[in-house]
Formats: structure tokens, C-alpha cells, sequence
């Protein structure tokens, strides 16, 4: 359909504001990806299942595969880029390396981002709850036991 | 995936939603959460000209817990359903439908009226065309054949919403707008029972609430679903049950409501549950059906509707025992 | 002085924390400048005659930059192996699978390239086509290359001994067929590759690989281009699991339609195109005929194998052997025979997967526990009592120098409490057991040894340049450990240039689970050889013997007189201002038997070691819905030397989610006719956090003789006996034993109703 426009199109990401014009049938990840060159959130089956693609907004972990990205203008959109301070790795990063929770690192960016979430509503989960927390990012190579450790480690922390 | 092109429009209250969805009708598709829309738009199952984002429509959104009634609007987040202490309280199998709808984070974005108004399903259906080029057109795509059952004379797609089932358990009530006027139907007569065309409401009708009314007496109630994994899956079977008992625990309401067993959520009704849960099995596993059209065999799926028909009832006698 | 720095330990990998933070750059974040994005035109059917390809309306779509169909290749057909040669990438005659490539296009954006797809006129005239093994073995079923009569690919051989004379002997025989739809690889990153030319004709590539070596060569061959002309770049990799070894035809097309557009081109695959148009692990039907003895050693076995390997033949030798190869590595068979089919359908290609054949090895060990009961031998017993052993001469004559299976079996039947549950658990309760072993590589001509290059700089900082590629196993980091801990370095002294065809040296690549072993083995001879050079230097300046010298945080220093010492900067400097360039080599060949061939000469020395391991597994089952929860999992595998026990304890997790979790309970695809119905992620189902059980791990090591410290592997091995275990436990639970796999709770459902109704009839 030839008479879709572009429309200007303002979004907040990691604290920074992007001014740019897009069709509004482009998704969040597409235009973090390929407009922003924010490639840390990652792409591995299109349709919100694997969760490769999460990128918190106002905070919440969303699938930016589902989003439009005309949608999110106004909210604050954080990708792993956002995570940490410079060359400072944030705790949650920083527990993922210690604990050997990251293997190909293919899902690492989408998988850290939903443990940052889980421990910022829940500073102290159990296992059960870190589990299940996340049970929408699919992990090929790790068989999750090292990333539920690493989470567990931030968990006592904050006890 | 590319999405195909549409034209995006985001009304800022209601009234400009209806005026919009009265003016484009057909041609318009709805997104909420949007994870149930962007997925099939993505498949190319549907094309719509016009997206109405009604998302961000505040007076949309909520859950009012009444004395008689509570009212849910269309676009309350289920996860908020999920961790609403007074809906767990109250009306446990929603809470519990909520809870278990795909994964916690498409519970972020997804909303109760996008869940409970997602199309039927079908493994020959949902795909994109990388699997169906070259295969013939099916009923639920305007074509002549089904593609999973050979033979089939209509379409066997099935309705997988985790919420349907629970609410209507509670026999809920869906307000229905347009511009200009406004309804209000019993949700099961929402569904059609037609997989190629599941859901019997006008292209130009908004559902905006629903209404619970609270049951009679002691009650208590349960959602149970079945899936291979434990946590992103739709339903392979499910079922919703509610009891509600006189002070002398008598039963005067036993509604069970089986998902996942056709193209529409199925009300096994006039069924007491005196009467032992072996009757309300039979009866779910006699309304299911199941053909070999999703993950696992129909036959399989067929029993399950029927244990877990079983399960939620005694669950929801549980539940009723628990708080005596 | 504790004997390692840095081997042995749990140091942070060097690679992680770009992973973390997202800046790891896979091949789809690539962006070239003026990239074009490339789109592939599939085939709709499973056989067909390409009669006409018309890309005119394509190429004149605003936006398009270039097309190509076969007319631009020279159609040259590409194999594994010579005598595999069968494939061309883009098809001049026929297509032979639904989803093959026919045509491609690159494109300024993804709408336009796809839209130029849909202007592509492709006219087929539609073939019969064959589905299953049976159907296309059966007489006058279609065939799908005229180099394979009947429909049969490859035909391995393997006869050992006297097998007829040994079921004579036996005391007890049975013989039973186990059967497996495809699993797939799932890789978390979809394929994607991204290709440009330089000015002067050189080619950059970058794609997910498992030996950029191996995808150089074929490049040459198809472009006509030298050697030195094709550089695979190196690139985070998402996964590989025994797959993108071989050069795909993605690769070829986007470096095709780069050098037509004269642009860069990058092509990224859907999850279903990643499913469907790369590689699938095989359909398997497995028969095994064993007989045993009064004390359950197997006296002799017959298994006869088909699998189905899709429309060419990929690895097909390989993959048709190494099922085999592992059984006879882990269990003592003197008298064996195996008959291995590789059979062609018109379905999408197969390839090596890491569980390889989860009917097969989970066959081979529930028939031991089938023959143990009848015996009255637990299963564990039984694996005990036909374990391989140090020393032991494998059927197919390799030699075993280092072997832990029975340490293995022992301390995880510990851990387990296997004697405690074994037979004493509540109904639908049950424990099992599997063994497996792996090798480390084979056999690979011209491209079976690995070489590394260390460079030093003055300040006593050293990039080390090796072939070896990281699949997200670890073995980056393995390099660095162990070049820091042969050179005294710390690890962030040590840089890289990893699997670069342009720089690094040729290496096996890391499928086979040949890199710890023969590029780690490498890696360390270059370190040594750096060494030996600084030592001279050093040992001269003090006055003492080279062999008095050690090298550790930083220093050569007289091993008995730490004082005495010197900064490795200083002692590079030294060789420097003595007018020597100083600089270290290390190549590494296994010592295999180089003649053996996997379908000419099946037999001698196969790989240099060999790893051993066992899995047990404990579930419970729900005998209304045939759901199986898992309770617990204990792995342990002798790895020769743990280089790093998380990283391997890592792949041991990961091994237990694939083979067992995904393999045995949830992951096969669904077809109609030769379309897979489940190539998405709700289709195929993969383990996710909630659904993992509880992971002991148990690392057991015997210091391999020839493996740099004493290491094997790691990685492939219990993801096969994860597979077993939960085979056993479930078979062990209802006391069923299950034959078809993945047990899915319709089949456990089905079970338990036909044994309930048994039960009353008898």
C-alpha cells in the first residue's frame, strides 16, 4: 500500500532522544536495530516467544518484536546498551560473567534486561519465582542452571 | 518479519476510537497489547488497511471490585489481574487463567480483551508462507478444504484463550460500544463456534469492559491448563470451574467451562456436583473435540479437556473446603 | 607453588562481558557501508523440474541491485567428501525439498526485496516426491539423484568378529527396533551472512560457522577464486551444536549477489528458515539385535540403522558412522555388526546434531536394561559390567589411552543414591541410567591438524593467532588459559586473532570436538615454543640451564632461586636488541590412522582419545496426563582435565537440556507431507528455566596422556546420556520400556493403558 507515510517519529532510549521519520509498520526492534544501531537486543524468532528481544519500557520487560515502535513514543525505552555506566558493568551483568551464565550470548542481552526487572519488583525471589521470571527467554546452550545462580547471588544481596 | 503497511491511527479517548472503528469497520484491526495482532499481521494472515492503537486508553484500563459486580476494563494488563489481590481472592481461576496466559513478560503487554478476542488456531494456519506456498487455500483462509482434517467439511481451528474459560465460569458479561450506542451480552455468546469465523460482534463494536457479577453464597473456583512446557504455551486443554454452596453445603452453582476443546470455550452445564466428578469428565471429554491439528495428537487433547474438567471442579471444592 | 595460574581454575572468560553488554557482534548486527539486504527465493515443492526462471520483472523493481538464479554459478556440484559431490547452490534441474534455493536477490531494504521475490517467475513441473525411509526405498519410488540408486546415500559396514556365533553363544538375545523423528539444532542466532568485495577481487565474509576453514575452501572452489582471496572473518557465534560446519548455499548467494551489486550484502534467516533451510538432525529407525551372557556382558550385537538424510548428502558418511562409533567406544562388543543407510527424501537436509540419533544410543542402552531384567541385573550393574576400560582396543581398532567410564558410572550411582531408589521407588516414580562416549575428532585429510602463531610484542604482551573458533563453548577463552599459563602471562597479556582464514592458520574447526584436543594441543606447543626461545635468552643472561627456569606472573625466573629473575618484557626485548625476531609456532596432528575411511576403511585409529561418561536421572510421572516432571539429574563425564570446571559443568547443564529435557520429552518436528509444520519457536519446543530440574555435576578426570594437560572434552557427550537416562527413568516409572521417542505424554498416556489392560488379561 504505496499511501503509507512516514511520520515523524521521537523515541527515548538509554536516556537519549532520537528525532527521526519512519513508517509506522516498523517495529521497536527494527528501528533499535537497523535505525539505531543498537544491536545488543537481538532477533531469534520473530513472533515474542523467545524473549531475545526484550527491552524494558517505563521499566517492564515488553517484546520489542511485538512492538510498534509509533507505539512507545513517550515511554522510556531501555535496551542492554542502557544497563551499564560506561565501562562499569552493572551488577546483573556483572553476576552473568562471574557465574558463567553466558555461553554463546545470543540471549544474554533479553535475559539480563528480565532478571534486572524481576530483581527491581523483587529485590529477594526464590528460585521458583527467578525461574519462572524467566520462563519466556529461551536459552539454547545453557540449560539455564548458571543463570538462575547468578540471579540467586543478587537475590542474597539484596537480604 | 516485516509487518505489512498500514495506516496507524491512536485515538485519545474512546469516542474517537468508535468514531474511527465505525468509519473504517472491516478494514480496521484493533491492537491492545498487541501480541496476539503483530504476530499474525507478521504471518500476513490479516492486512489491515487501518491499526487503531486503543492501548493507551485510560478509562480502558482497571479492575473495580464491587460488592455485586467487578468491573475489568478491556485493556487492564492480565498481569495485573494476575497480582490483583482482590481477584485472587474473589474470583481465584481469572487470577489463576492470568497468571498462566504464555510467559510473565507477554503478561506485561497483553490485555484481557486482546486474550480473550485472539482468532482461533491451527497448525495449518498459523504459518507464514514459507510452509503453505503451494498447498491449497483452507476454509478459515476463504478456501474449500482443511488442510488438518482430510475430508473436513468445516473448519477445525481451535480457540486457545486462557481467559475465556475462567470468565465465563463466572457467567461475565462483555459491553460492547459503538458510535452511539452501547450493549451488553453474556460473553459465551461473544464466540460463534465457527473456526473459520469465531466471533459474532459487529466490525464496528468496541469491547470496552466486562462485567463479573459476584456469585451466590460460598463459592470458590479454579483454571487448569495443560501444556508441554510450563510456562509460554497456549493451551493444549483447559478448564475453568465454579462452585458456589449453600451454608448447609449444598451446591447451587457447579458452571464448567472446558477451552481449547473446538472453536469456542464450551459450558458443561447441568451437571451437579453431587453427582461425582466422573459425570462432569464424561460430559467435558462428550463436548470436546479434538483433532490432530495442534502439538499433540486430538485424542490426546480430548482426555486431557476431560481430567482437567475433573481437576478444576475439585479444586474449586478444595478451595470451597479451605475456607469453611 | 600451587602447580597452575590459570588452568584448572575458574577464571572469568575473557568473552562474556561483551556478551553482557550487548556489544558482541553477531553476523545479523553487522552493518557495511551501502549494505544491501539480500532475500532468497525458496522452492514450493518437495520435487519438482525447474523448467524456467524469469527474473526480468525483478530486476527492474526501483531498488533492486542484483539477481541471481544458477545461470550465474557454474553449477558445479559440492560435497563433503568427493564421492558425496551432489549438490549445486542454487539447483539448475530440480529442486528436491520444500524450502531450496532457486533465486536471490539484494535489495536497498527488506520490503523491496521481498517484493523482487514475488516478481521472480519460477515454472515446475512437479515430481513425485518421497517422504519416508520406506517410501523411498521402496521399488520405483522416484528417485532423487541418479549417483544413488534406490534412494541410498551411503552404506557403512562395520562387521567385527563372529556376531552369528555369538548369539550362539549367548545366553540370552533380543533383538528390538527404537525409532526417532528429526530433532533440530535450534541455534539461538538464525543463520546470517553478511559478504563484500574489495576493489582488488578479495572476499569478506561473515557468518556463524564451525571452522571458518571449511567454508573457505568450498568458497574458492565455487567462485574461482584462490585461497587467499577468501577471508571468513572471525564473528561472535550464536550456537552451533554440530552444525554450520559446511559451506550453506546463504553463503554462497550473498557472496554471489555481492560481487554482482559490487555492494556488501547481508542476508538474515528467519527462525523457520534457520530451521528448515540449514540443517536437521535425522530420522532414525534402529534395529539392535544383542545377545549376552549369564552376568550381562554382550557377547555380540547387530544394529542396522536408516536414517533419513533429507535431499543431499551433507556429512552423510559421518553422520551415518558416528552414532555407531560412540556405542562401541563406551561399551566392550567384541563381536559387532553394523549396517548404517543413509537414505535420501525429499525433505530438507540433515546434518550432525549433538545427541546423534537419539533412538539409537537410547536403543542401545534400554536394551541393556531390558536384558538386565530378565537377568536380574540392575541397570546400572549392567552398565558396569560391559564398560570400556583404559587399554581396551575398540571394534573398530582404535585404542583407548585414557578411559573413566566405570569411575563415572560409580561416583554418579553414588551421588544419585541409585542403590537406594533403584526398584524401591513409589509407583510412576523412577530412576535411569545412560552412558556414552565421544571422540575427539577423526580423521580429516588435509584439514585434520591445527597450527598457531603466537606474536610478541616489546612490552611482553603476545597475540596468539590460531584457527580455532568459538561457538560460545569457550574456546577463546581455553586458548588464552592455556597460552597464559605456558608463557607466564596473565590472561589479559594475551590477545587474539581467532578463525580469520585471511591470518589464522587452517584448523578442523569445532565440530567432532576436536579443539580442546588438537587445537588447545597446538596453542600450547606455540607457547612452548615462545618459551624455550625466552628461556635460552634468560638462561644465558643468568648463567644457569634452560631447564632451571620457570615462567609465572610475569617473570622467568630460576625455578629453585625466584629472586633470580627477569620480566618476560625484558627478556623479549633482549632477543630484539640481539637482532632475533622472536615469535612462537605450534602445530598439532592426532596421531589417527589416516587411511581409515568412513565407508572405504571403517577401521583403525579413529580419533587420539576418547571421553567417557554417565547420566542418571530421577522422575516422577503424572499417570492422568502422561506428564513427566524430572527431579533430578546427576552428569558426570571424564574430560581428561577440567581446563575450566564451570565452563564444562556449563556444558554439561546445557548437554542435559538438550538431550534429555528437549530430546526425550518435547523436541521433534511435525511435517505434512515434506513441509514442517513446527519450525517456529511455539512449534519446536525447546526447555525453558521453569521446566529444568535440579543438576548435579560431577567431573571426572584422567588425565588423558595426550591432551594438552590431560584434557579431552566436554561438550557433545552428555547431551547422549542425558538422553538415555531419561529414557530409562520414564521406561523405569510406568515399567514399560519405551521404543519411540520423545516420550510425549500421549505415548506415556498410552503406555499406561496398555498395561493396565495387559495386567487384566493376564
Amino acid at each position: 500500500m504505496k499511501e503509507m507515510k512516514k511520520t515523524a517519529l521521537t523515541l527515548s532510549v538509554n536516556n537519549e532522544t532520537y528525532d527521526m521519520v519512519s513508517y509506522p509498520n516498523r517495529t521497536l526492534l527494527e528501528v533499535l536495530r537497523d535505525d539505531l544501531h543498537l544491536t545488543g537486543t537481538k532477533e531469534s524468532c520473530g513472533e515474542g516467544v523467545c524473549g531475545s528481544c526484550t527491552v524494558l519500557v517505563n521499566g517492564a520487560p515488553v517484546r520489542s518484536c511485538l512492538t510498534l515502535a509509533v507505539a512507545v513514543q513517550g515511554k522510556e525505552i531501555t535496551t542492554i546498551e542502557g544497563l551499564s555506566a560506561g565501562e562499569k558493568l552493572h551488577p546483573v551483568q556483572e553476576a552473568f560473567v562471574n557465574h558463567h551464565a553466558i555461553q554463546c550470548g545470543f540471549c544474554s542481552p533479553g535475559m539480563i534486561l528480565t532478571a534486572y526487572a524481576l530483581l527491581a519488583e523483587n529485590p529477594n525471589p526464590t528460585e521458583k519465582e527467578i525461574r519462572r521470571a524467566i520462563s519466556g527467554n529461551v536459552c539454547r546452550c545453557t540449560g539455564y542452571a548458571k543463570i538462575v545462580e547468578a540471579v540467586m547471588s543478587l537475590a542474597e544481596k539484596g537480604r | 518479519m516485516r509487518l505489512p503497511p498500514f495506516q496507524y491511527l491512536e485515538p485519545t479517548n474512546v469516542e474517537e476510537a468508535l468514531s474511527m472503528i465505525g468509519t473504517h469497520k472491516e478494514t480496521v484491526k484493533i491492537m491492545a497489547g498487541g501480541t496476539d495482532l503483530v504476530n499474525r499481521m507478521k504471518l500476513r494472515l490479516i492486512e489491515p488497511a487501518f491499526v487503531i492503537n486503543i492501548g493507551k486508553l485510560r478509562n480502558m484500563e482497571g479492575i473495580d471490585i464491587g460488592d455485586t459486580e467487578t468491573v475489568i476494563g478491556a485493556n487492564t494488563r492480565l498481569k495485573e489481574i494476575a497480582g490483583a489481590p482482590l481477584v485472587n481472592k474473589r474470583f481465584r481461576a481469572i487470577a489463576e487463567a492470568a497468571f498462566q496466559v504464555a510467559s510473565p513478560t507477554i503478561t506485561n503487554m497483553a490485555t484481557v480483551g486482546g486474550n480473550l478476542l485472539q482468532n482461533t488456531r491451527c497448525m495449518y494456519y498459523d504459518q507464514s508462507g514459507m510452509v503453505l506456498n503451494g498447498l491449497e487455500r483452507c476454509r478459515k483462509r476463504g478456501g474449500t478444504v482443511c488442510l488438518a482434517v482430510k475430508g473436513g467439511k468445516r473448519c477445525f481451528s481451535v480457540y486457545q484463550g486462557d481467559m475465556a474459560p475462567a470468565l465465563i465460569a463466572f457467567d461475565a458479561r462483555c459491553v460492547l460500544e459503538k458510535k452511539g450506542s452501547t450493549r451488553t451480552v453474556s460473553m459465551i455468546e461473544l464466540f460463534a463456534g465457527d473456526g473459520a469465523a469465531p466471533f459474532a460482534f459487529g466490525a464496528d463494536e468496541l469491547l470496552t469492559k466486562i462485567i463479573i457479577p459476584k456469585p451466590e453464597g460460598i463459592y470458590s473456583s479454579a483454571y487448569r491448563k495443560l501444556r508441554l512446557r510450563g510456562s509460554v504455551d497456549y493451551p493444549l486443554a483447559s478448564a475453568a470451574a465454579l462452585v458456589s454452596v449453600t451454608d448447609d453445603k449444598k451446591v447451587t452453582t457447579c458452571r464448567v467451562v472446558i477451552g481449547a476443546a473446538g472453536a469456542a470455550p464450551k459450558v458443561i452445564d447441568g451437571v451437579s456436583c453431587e453427582a461425582n466428578f466422573e459425570v462432569i469428565a464424561q460430559k467435558a471429554y462428550e463436548l470436546a473435540e479434538g483433532v490432530d491439528n495442534l502439538q499433540m495428537p486430538g485424542a490426546y487433547r480430548r482426555k486431557m479437556v476431560s481430567v482437567l474438567a475433573r481437576r478444576a471442579t475439585k479444586a474449586a471444592i478444595d478451595g470451597i473446603k479451605e475456607g469453611m | 607453588m600451587e602447580k597452575f595460574s590459570y588452568i584448572g581454575k575458574d577464571v572469568k572468560r575473557i568473552d562474556t562481558a561483551s556478551k553482557a553488554t550487548g556489544e558482541a557482534l553477531f553476523a545479523a548486527d553487522l552493518a557495511l557501508p551501502r549494505m544491501l539486504v539480500g532475500k532468497i527465493l525458496r522452492s514450493p515443492h518437495a520435487h519438482a523440474r525447474i523448467v524456467a526462471i524469469d527474473t526480468a520483472k525483478a530486476e527492474k523493481l526501483p531498488g533492486v541491485k542484483a539477481v541471481v538464479t544458477a545461470k550465474d554459478t557454474c553449477g558445479d556440484k559440492w560435497g563433503v567428501f568427493k564421492y558425496t559431490q551432489d549438490q549445486q547452490f542454487l539447483p539448475t534441474e530440480k529442486v528436491r525439498y520444500v524450502g531450496e534455493e532457486v533465486a536471490a536477490v539484494a535489495a536497498v531494504d527488506e520490503d523491496t526485496a521481498l517484493e523482487a521475490l514475488s516478481l521472480i517467475d519460477v515454472a515446475y513441473e512437479v515430481l513425485p516426491a518421497v517422504y519416508t525411509i520406506e517410501d523411498a526405498l521402496a521399488p520405483g519410488a522416484p528417485q532423487l539423484h541418479d549417483v544413488y540408486p534406490n534412494n541410498i546415500n551411503v552404506h557403512v559396514v562395520i562387521d567385527v568378529g563372529d556376531v552369528e556365533k555369538g548369539f550362539t553363544e549367548s545366553y540370552l538375545v533380543r533383538e528390538d527396533t527404537f525409532t526417532a523423528p528429526e530433532d533440530s539444532y535450534f541455534q539461538g542466532e538464525p543463520y546470517a551472512v553478511a559478504a563484500q568485495f574489495d576493489h582488488a577481487g578479495n572476499l569478506e565474509i561473515w557468518m556463524p560457522n564451525a571452522g571458518p576453514h571449511l567454508k573457505a575452501k568450498p568458497l574458492s572452489n565455487v567462485l574461482k577464486i584462490p585461497l587467499n582471496k577468501v577471508r571468513v572473518r572471525k564473528i561472535t557465534i550464536g550456537g552451533a551444536f554440530g552444525g554450520r560446519s559446511e559451506i550453506s548455499p546463504a553463503d554462497v548467494i550473498c557472496a554471489f549477489l555481492a560481487k554482482k551489486a559490487q555492494r556488501p550484502v547481508k542476508i538474515v534467516y528467519t527462525r523457520e528458515e534457520n530451521t528448515v533451510c540449514t540443517r536437521q538432525a535425522h530420522a532414525m529407525i534402529t534395529k539392535i539385535k544383542t545377545g549376552v551372557d549369564k552376568e550381562g556382558r554382550v557377547v555380540a550385537r547387530d544394529i542396522t540403522c536408516h536414517m533419513d538424510g533429507g535431499a543431499y548428502s551433507s556429512t552423510g558418511p559421518i553422520a551415518t558412522s558416528v552414532p555407531f562409533l560412540c556405542m562401541e567406544q563406551a561399551y566392550r562388543m567384541e563381536n559387532v555388526r553394523y549396517n548404517g543407510y543413509r537414505i535420501l527424501t525429499n525433505k530438507p537436509i540433515r546434518g550432525m546434531f549433538r545427541t546423534h540419533g537419539r533412538g539409537f544410543a537410547c536403543g542401545v542402552d534400554i536394551q541393556l536394561d531390558m536384558l538386565g531384567e530378565a537377568l536380574g541385573i540392575d541397570p546400572l550393574t549392567m552398565r558396569l559390567r560391559n564398560a570400556r576400560q583404559t587399554g581396551d582396543t575398540t571394534p573398530t581398532k582404535s585404542y583407548v589411552a585414557s578411559c573413566g567410564l566405570t569411575e563415572t558410572i560409580e561416583k554418579t550411582g553414588k551421588m544419585s543414591r541409585w542403590e537406594e531408589k533403584f526398584g524401591k521407588l513409589p509407583p510412576y516414580h523412577g530412576i535411569g541410567i545412560g552412558c556414552n562416549s565421544v571422540q575427539t575428532g577423526f580423521p580429516m585429510g588435509i584439514r585434520g591438524g591445527s597450527q598457531a602463531f603466537i606474536k610478541l610484542n616489546e612490552d611482553g604482551g603476545v597475540t596468539v593467532i590460531t584457527g580455532i573458533v568459538d561457538n560460545g563453548q569457550g574456546n577463546d577463552h581455553m586458548i588464552v588459559q592455556i597460552a597464559a599459563e605456558e608463557l607466564g602471562l596473565n590472561p589479559d597479556d594475551i590477545q587474539l586473532i581467532t578463525a580469520d582464514t585471511e591470518v589464522t592458520p587452517s584448523d578442523p574447526g569445532s565440530y567432532s570436538m576436536c579443539e580442546t584436543f588438537i587445537g588447545g594441543n597446538a596453542v600450547r606447543l606455540a607457547a612452548q615454543d615462545v618459551k624455550k626461545k625466552l628461556f635460552r635468552i634468560v638462561a644465558d643472561e643468568f648463567g644457569v640451564g634452560e631447564e632451571e627456569l620457570s615462567a609465572r606472573n610475569r617473570k622467568i625466573f630460576v625455578t629453585n632461586d625466584p629472586q633470580q629473575s627477569m620480566s618476560i618484557a625484558k627478556a623479549v626485548r633482549m632477543a630484539l636488541t640481539r637482532n632475533e625476531s622472536i615469535s612462537g609456532e605450534g602445530s598439532y596432528w592426532p596421531k589417527v590412522d589416516w587411511k581409515r575411511e568412513w565407508v572405504k576403511n571403517p577401521y583403525g585409529q579413529l580419533s587420539e582419545t576418547f571421553s567417557f561418561g554417565t547420566v542418571i536421572c530421577e522422575v516422577k510421572i503424572d499417570p492422568e496426563t502422561g506428564q513427566v516432571e524430572v527431579l533430578e539429574v546427576t552428569a558426570s563425564q571424564d574430560v581428561g582435565y577440567a581446563l575450566s570446571p564451570k565452563v564444562i559443568e556449563g556444558q554439561f547443564e546445557g548437554g542435559v537440556a538438550m538431550g534429555g529435557q528437549g530430546g526425550m520429552l518435547t523436541e521433534y518436528l511435525q511435517w505434512h507431507e515434506g513441509r514442517v509444520l513446527t519450525p517456529t519457536q511455539l512449534g519446536y519446543l525447546v526447555p525453558l528455566a521453569i521446566d529444568m530440574p535440579k543438576i548435579n555435576n560431577i567431573i571426572v578426570e584422567t588425565i588423558d596422556p595426550n591432551g594438552p594437560y590431560g584434557a579431552k572434552e566436554a561438550g557433545m557427550s552428555v547431551a547422549m546420556s542425558a538422553a538415555q537416562a531419561y529414557c530409562g527413568a520414564i521406561s523405569n516409572a510406568l515399567g514399560v520400556y519405551f521404543h519411540e521417542y520423545p516420550i510425549t505424554p500421549d505415548k506415556i498416556l498410552k503406555a499406561i493403558e496398555e498395561k493396565k489392560k495387559r495386567e487384566r488379561e493376564g
